[in-house]
């Protein structure tokens, strides 16, 4: 998985592509998630639009990166997952606790 | 034209031999004659029948080996993946998808293989490990099968 940050007035957009799977990906997604809230960013937006894999673990940590966000007073939103994505996002009912965007400008107004 | 044979593998249970799995899995369901979509599933449900074997059947321990055996024919393929484990039971895995189980960061490994393959089943081998036995069939071979090809 690589990521790839960038600032939009009080919101970080994090682009993700590759895969997020078990070992390295989930590794890194928590890494860059935690290095935002670490640093004092509570909105952030994952755009997943590059992202053509996920599994369970990558998922999981999907979920953990939102509940540590939370319990930090942040809040993560998610942009354009891509096909196959949405479709595990879908099946697992992840989209009952994410918000999810097809166009970033209503995702980084919705903060 | 679609290729038949059974092919067993095994791995230390190392988190590495995960990708491994999987893509040996993708190349014999491109051999069997899946189409691009069904590979793709088909992968993702190995993949997890093999993390629960390497985190949950044998704990992480790399001195516990996973045999997964592939067995393939023109109806389609077999996956079983067998751990050191003492196996679960189908019924009793929670359902990730109720509210209460949302926010788990884990436990949507047998959610994705169900939903990926025709059929999953868990074997126990008394003293022997477990297995998971995942089976997809071949759409074009049900299809000739129909057509009496």
């Amino acid at each position: 998985m690589q990521a790839k940050r960038r600032s939009v007035g009080p919101v970080e957009v994090l682009e993700l592509s590759g895969k997020i799977t078990i070992g390295e990906g989930e590794t890194e997604l928590r890494k860059e998630v935690q290095d935002l809230l670490d640093a004092g960013h509570s909105r952030i937006v994952l755009s997943l639009e590059k992202v053509g894999f996920m599994d369970s673990a990558g998922l999981g940590e999907l979920v953990a990166c939102y509940k540590r966000a939370n319990e930090n007073g942040g809040r993560i939103k998610i942009l354009r997952p891509s096909g196959k994505v949405a479709d595990l996002l879908s099946l697992t009912k992840i989209t009952e606790i994410f918000e999810i965007y097809e166009d970033e400008g209503e995702a980084i107004a919705s903060f | 034209m679609s290729a038949s044979g059974k092919i067993t593998v095994s791995v230390a249970s190392r988190v590495a031999n995960v990708d491994l799995i999987h893509a040996i899995s993708d190349q014999v369901a491109t051999l069997v004659g899946f189409d691009t979509d069904e590979i793709l599933n088909l992968g993702l449900a190995v993949r997890e029948a093999t993390i629960n074997a390497i985190k949950h059947g044998n704990g992480l321990d790399p001195r516990k080996r996973v045999q997964v055996t592939f067995e393939f024919g023109e109806q389609g393929m077999t996956v079983a993946i067998r751990d050191r484990g003492k196996g679960f039971d189908l019924d009793a895995v929670a359902d990730p998808t109720l509210p209460e189980n949302l926010f788990q960061p884990s436990g949507r490994g047998l959610l994705l293989m169900k939903a990926f393959v025709d059929r999953v089943e868990v074997h126990e081998h008394e003293g022997k490990g477990a297995e998971v036995s995942l089976y997809k069939g071949l759409r074009n071979g049900v299809r000739q099968r129909k057509e009496g090809v």
